[in-house]
């Protein structure tokens, strides 16, 4: 070998080029992410993200969110929560639908598409993601759960009100049910699973 | 294309100007050996055997490596049971989130195992 004369220090140099990260310590370091995940997960389940509906029912009272909506048009506005941001719209049917406008995939703003699609549909420009305008499931891209849902009604006098919410990929009925259940414990509705849906 | 004279132009001429940056990779480079990248840098006394950093002893080795497969594996279960979970509890699927910080902390564990398991080599 040349280049170095002391033994001692070529020896040093090259344990130095070594890697520098060995399998001990890659093993340390994931089991260390493994407590990471553990961790994360039961942040998860105590509930530490925000969940469109998640204010408590009793709080939020209904919410008239237009005096009139035409067939193919929507409207923007925050149900149940200030920052919950939510759309309606009246189908060519005359039914309205009401949804979160957070994109479940990476929470961009969703837009009404009215001419994609049989019906329409609500679309996420950020990757083409896009939601079926009737149950706010997802028909493509990258979403991997509907949209929440906003229980919407249409008043006699054409007033249109956000009165409940459902969670992504949640009945209507079960959350009906579970809001019930909040509002009044203990009350039994034929109708309900035991517990007012919860 | 001809050249003037039998040596070729110097832009042409392989390698560098200086004959010290010519010399084998070897010389230029005495830090690398065929057993590079295999020494755990915290050993000064390599002792005996083939070369210093060489493995001495395979099947610890082995258990090394078959202990870091499995807590790969376990991260990566882990990686989609918070998946799971986190689309569970957007849901409203209180219980399955729960089920999946079960099996999360069950992986842990086993992970914290495979780690406890080898006194030498943590």
């Amino acid at each position: 070998m040349t280049g170095t004369t002391d033994p001692e220090e070529a020896l040093r140099d090259r344990i130095s080029a070594d890697s520098l990260t060995s399998r001990r310590d890659y093993l340390r370091v994931m089991t260390t992410v493994s407590g990471g995940l553990l961790v994360g997960s039961v942040a998860v389940s105590a509930g530490v993200l925000h969940r469109h509906g998640d204010a408590e029912a009793a709080e939020v009272p209904e919410l008239r969110v237009a005096d009139r909506l035409a067939r193919g048009q929507a409207v923007l506005f925050n149900y149940p929560g200030e920052h919950d941001r939510a759309m309606a719209v009246k189908l060519a049917d005359d039914t309205v639908v009401g949804y979160s406008t957070v994109c479940t995939h990476l929470a961009c703003g969703v837009l009404w598409k009215e001419h994609r699609g049989e019906e329409g549909e609500l679309y996420c420009p950020c990757h083409e993601g896009s939601f079926d305008i009737r149950t706010g499931a997802v028909t493509g891209g990258p979403p991997p759960r509907g949209l929440p849902k906003v229980l919407m009604v249409e008043r006699a006098d054409g007033s249109v009100w956000a009165v409940g919410t459902a969670f992504s990929d949640e009945s209507v009925r079960h959350a009906a049910c579970r809001q019930l259940g909040a509002i009044r414990p203990g009350t039994t509705v034929p109708s309900c699973p035991s517990g007012g849906g919860n | 294309m001809t050249f003037p004279s039998a040596e070729p132009p110097h832009w042409s001429r392989p390698g560098s100007d200086e004959p010290r940056l010519n010399r084998p990779v070897p010389e230029r480079y005495p830090q690398i050996r065929p057993t590079s990248g295999y020494a755990d840098p915290r050993v000064v006394h390599s002792g005996p055997g083939p070369g210093a950093g060489t493995e001495q002893e395979p099947e610890r080795s082995a258990v090394l490596s078959a202990r870091l497969v499995i807590v790969l594996s376990v991260v990566a279960g882990q990686l989609w049971a918070l998946n799971v979970g986190v689309d569970a509890w957007m849901q409203g699927r209180t219980g399955t989130a729960w089920w999946c910080t079960g099996f999360e902390a069950l992986s842990f564990v086993i992970a914290l195992g495979a780690w406890w398991l080898g006194p030498r080599d943590r």
